[in-house]
């Protein structure tokens, strides 16, 4: 349940740390609550320190960004179709850019597999683990 | 509110029949992270914490003590305890848990295991016989060796007095001072 103000782990290698949700991307209404596989935007409130050097892993957004992003993981319970419940110890987000593709490369830790279903097959197959 | 085991019983009862009829992979019953209990399909909650690990819940009850940090060991109900402290198991699989240490015969460096053998199957008889052989030859080893002696001991005394002499005397030093 990400809505205005909820802030999110970022689990990508973008850069980013972690983002505020400022808006919830949903077909028919603008506001309410985002939950895995929904997309928000969001702006970076803590980012990596950019280096001088130019490295493939270098960081790709900054402090004060403004940017999309796809709910991963959240605290609130996300109902299977099986009537299992899955919850997470935290509420996480992979970066997006405007046509819906990832910004980083790499995602480091575990996403829901409920990703699936709201058709973000791409994010689950760079996962390291899917639950 | 249901009684956990006969709740479950029931569940088992009505799962074996829906499997029966169209088997399906996904309708695994998994076990209580806590409490051990079985979690049929549509029950219970998962947890998934920050290191990754999961923790399935078949009642809020076990959740709620989980996340309280309990210890199941220390909780009555729970698989775990009663494991630990034997609690309904029945003699013969306590007993099937002692086992026997086979003794091996080993051979050791000096002895190799058929030398061990061998002096183990020797009959009294044998032993018996090696002893008094044995005995016979010390007694005549004993009897050559006081004749050997008595032959070379007047023969060495005259050599053994001449040396008798003192080193002053021999460097002729000056007498009893």
């Amino acid at each position: 349940m990400i809505g205005l103000k909820g802030t999110l782990n970022v689990i990508d290698n973008s850069g980013a740390l972690l983002v505020e949700c400022v808006n919830v991307l949903k077909q028919k209404v603008n506001n309410g609550w985002g939950s895995v596989g929904d997309e928000i935007v969001c702006v970076v409130r803590r980012a990596r320190p950019i280096s001088g050097q130019a490295s493939a892993s270098a960081p790709k957004v900054r402090q004060g960004d403004v940017r999309r992003a796809v709910i991963v993981r959240t605290r609130k319970a996300v109902r299977r179709p099986d009537g299992r419940f899955i919850r997470f110890d935290d509420n996480a987000a992979v970066l997006l850019n405007n046509k819906r593709e990832m910004l980083g490369t790499r995602i480091g830790g575990v996403v829901s597999a409920d990703l699936r279903m709201k058709g973000w097959g791409k994010i689950v197959s760079l996962a390291p683990k899917v639950v | 509110m249901a009684d956990g085991p006969t709740d479950r019983a029931n569940c088992d009862l009505l799962l074996t029949s829906l499997l029966s009829r169209s088997p399906s992979a996904q309708m695994k019953v998994e076990i209580d992270s806590f409490s051990g209990y079985r979690i049929y399909p549509s029950k219970g909650r998962v947890f998934v914490r920050g290191d990754n690990k999961i923790f399935r819940f078949a009642t809020s009850k076990n959740e709620s003590l989980f996340l309280q940090r309990k210890n199941p060991r220390k909780i009555a109900w729970t698989q775990v305890y009663r494991r630990m402290h034997k609690k309904g198991i029945t003699e013969e699989v306590a007993k099937k848990r002692s086992r026997r240490t086979v003794k091996h015969q080993r051979g050791i460096v000096g002895a190799d295991l058929a030398a061990i053998a061998a002096r183990r199957n020797q009959t009294a008889a044998i032993r018996a016989q090696q002893r008094t052989a044995a005995i016979q030859k010390a007694k005549a080893e004993k009897k050559a060796k006081e004749e050997k002696k008595e032959k070379t001991k007047p023969a060495h005394k005259p050599v053994s007095t001449a040396p008798r002499v003192s080193k002053q005397q021999m460097k002729g030093g000056k007498g009893g001072r």
